[in-house]
């Protein structure tokens, strides 16, 4: 029986000493803190990419070693754990990394530092209370360094393009420039030139009733009828979420006024059939016709905006020119 | 004289396991009610002396239930049998009348504990034409209701979690379970809607011949109570916003996903959180997706703060390849 028990007690050390063994060598930061932070534990992982030998920092406490750790921040996950006996994980998008380390292809690599996930997981005594915590430290660099050259690429090529995805019209971006390129040309050659901002009544609500889906099929469906209603020449984007603006080359604004109510009934007699829903909806529009007095296009834009304004206020479904009372 | 025992529980499965954890040859007469409004109709016909009362159920919830068997002075006596183990749950049905709190899944041995400690008579006879058990065994189970079951006792407990966190009471509705087209899965959400703006954490899970994910989607306009909730002070920014979202998600998924596995008696690998997206709409989660599955067992439940504008949701969504693995588990646990 004795014997029975050495032999059992060997093959644990040596168990112990080759799972030791993995756990230095592993490639993912390895610690093991005590309730008062003092480390018990530290891979040679950490050792590598921090200087600091396990040596050195046992038993001290791990924000006197690393006082650029945020302490206040760390400590308030930890004790979650402690108290819920649950792990808590943090993402680099949190908090790029909680060690700032080098980048671990210094030559190669892109990042100056290593991003980090952290793992916080509870760690039970033989008793089952917790009174350690082990910290696991994954290198996500290339991850992350991917993810936001994705995101920058994105958003670059968002503002390449001219064209709105769901509409097929101009971009806000777009239609501005041109906005811009009418308003020299007309200021230059003295052409009329009208610009209509208009909007979808209560757009929200179409949202919020029918969802969105079918709030992108009533902004696809007006785009295609005010393509139907415009002429060759006029330049027409989607402004914003389900607001639009139209550039009337050579027009009054009496005569953009024709376009508009034109438009306005279309629109107003349209049902868009949507899964097994009928909708309705209406637009507010107005007009602003470049004037000698507007020296420029933002402002021209601001004025089509308070006739828009004044539409809105006066009960929807309308179209109005700008006043200079307005 | 016979005692007459109601066990007042929606879902099948629960009502079996509490049935068999009662003593074996108990003298009594078993009923069952799968909701308060049931319940209580039995214990006017005297059919409830002694009531095992599951909290969350459908049309009348145990509080609820509570109330009238105090406001009436009905004679029942209570003992709560429930997945929702805040103590503020505890408490709450305490001061409701309830004479004691026993946490689901159900321990045998502590049924008789309480039974014998409130001087309630447990003689078993041997001559009765059928026992406590046979009836029992006897009894059906539903595979849903097993999912279900499960689901609740689980959520349970990372509601406890999550209350202790926050430091308020968590409301949990009854989880919602479905096999679904994954084509379906945004038709199928019962608490959340696809025009509202959500942040999502999920985590792949697997083990014992089962995988999938874990998802919490979180109702973006709940970051301002949770911001207070949680003590935050400062900008809630979207760091900001992150950093809670990844706390929460961490107490929720890995609660729930130890408390499937510990009932199955099965162990999971948990995977690193990934951000799925924050401001986004329920459908750009699954745009960049190329599952292979076609049916899924989706899990849904929903976690409210009382008295706070805070939704949250936890979905489990398990591959068509792990069903039959777990259906066998959990007909393991009642059959």
């Amino acid at each position: 029986m004795a014997n029975k028990e050495i032999d059992v007690g060997q093959v644990n050390i040596e168990d112990i000493h080759w799972l030791m063994d993995i756990l230095q060598s592993i490639d993912v930061g390895l610690i093991v803190l005590d309730r008062s932070y003092k480390v018990m534990a530290w891979n040679s992982f950490m050792e590598n990419h921090s200087g600091v030998n396990a040596t050195l920092i046992k038993d001290k406490v791990l924000f006197d070693v690393f006082p650029s750790v945020p302490r206040e921040w760390f400590r308030q996950k930890a004790e979650s754990v402690f108290l819920l006996k649950s792990s808590n994980f943090t993402v680099w998008e949190q908090r790029p990394y909680l060690f700032k380390f080098k980048n671990y292809r210094p030559i190669t690599g892109s990042a100056q530092y290593m991003y980090q996930n952290i793992t916080l997981a509870p760690l039970a005594s033989v008793t089952g209370e917790i009174n350690h915590i082990g910290v696991l430290i994954y290198d996500v660099t290339d991850i992350a360094v991917s993810k936001l050259k994705l995101e920058k690429a994105n958003i670059e090529l968002e503002s390449l393009s001219e064209t709105d995805f769901l509409t097929q019209l101009n971009n806000r971006g777009a239609w501005e420039q041109n906005l811009q390129a009418e308003f020299n040309r007309s200021k230059r050659s003295g052409h009329n030139c009208s610009v209509v901002m208009f909007d979808i009544d209560h757009f929200k609500n179409v949202n919020d009733c029918y969802g969105h889906p079918a709030g992108d099929e009533v902004i696809k469906r007006t785009a295609e009828l005010l393509r139907e209603t415009m002429r060759l020449t006029d330049i027409a984007g989607r402004y914003g979420g389900e607001e639009f603006g139209v550039i009337l080359v050579d027009t009054t604004a009496e005569d953009s006024m024709i376009f508009t109510e034109r438009l306005r009934k279309r629109i107003e007699a349209e049902v868009v059939r949507y899964a097994e829903d009928e909708i309705q909806f209406t637009v507010s529009l107005g007009v602003a016709e470049l004037t000698e007095d507007c020296d420029d296009y933002k402002l021209w834009l601001e004025r089509s905006d308070k006739a828009l304004y004044v539409c809105k206020e006066s009960g929807r479904n309308q179209s109005r020119m700008y006043l200079h009372s307005d | 004289m016979t005692t007459n025992i109601l066990i007042c529980d929606d879902s099948s499965f629960a009502r079996k396991q509490m049935a068999r954890a009662l003593p074996k040859q108990w003298d009594v007469e078993l009923n069952f009610a799968a909701n308060g409004a049931e319940a209580l109709e039995l214990i006017r016909k005297g059919k409830g002396e002694i009531l095992f009362l599951d909290l969350n159920m459908p049309v009348l919830d145990g509080y609820q239930t509570l109330e009238v068997i105090l406001k009436e002075d009905l004679p029942a006596i209570t003992i709560v049998v429930s997945g929702d183990i805040q103590d503020e749950a505890v408490q709450r049905v305490k001061r409701l009348g309830a004479l004691d709190f026993i946490k689901k899944p159900v321990d045998v041995e502590l049924v008789t504990q309480v039974l014998k400690q409130y001087g309630i008579n447990i003689e078993e006879i041997d001559n009765a034409e059928e026992t406590t058990e046979d009836l029992a065994e006897r009894l059906e189970v539903d595979l849903d209701d097993s999912y279900q079951e499960l689901a609740n006792v689980a959520m349970g407990r990372a509601a406890d979690l999550l209350a202790r966190l926050l430091g308020a009471f968590v409301v949990m509705p009854i989880p919602c379970v479905k096999h679904i087209e994954i084509s379906e899965l945004e038709m199928a959400m019962q608490f959340i809607k696809s025009n509202d703006s959500i942040s999502a954490v999920c985590q792949g899970f697997i083990g014992s011949g089962v995988a999938g994910e874990a998802m919490l989607i979180f109702d973006d306009a709940s970051y301002e109570d949770i911001a207070e909730l949680m003590k935050y002070d400062g900008e809630i920014t979207e760091t900001a916003q992150l950093e809670l979202l990844m706390d929460i998600a961490s107490v929720l998924c890995g609660a729930c996903l130890n408390g499937i596995a510990d009932q199955l008696d099965m162990k999971f690998s948990i995977g690193h959180p990934m951000v799925l997206g924050q401001h986004i709409h329920f459908d750009d989660i699954l745009k960049g997706a190329s599952t292979q599955w076609n049916e899924l067992l989706s899990i849904e439940m929903g976690y409210k703060i009382e008295n706070r504008n805070v939704n949250c949701n936890l979905l489990l969504l398990i591959t068509e390849d792990s069903i039959d693995t777990l259906n066998k588990r959990v007909i393991d646990l009642f059959a």
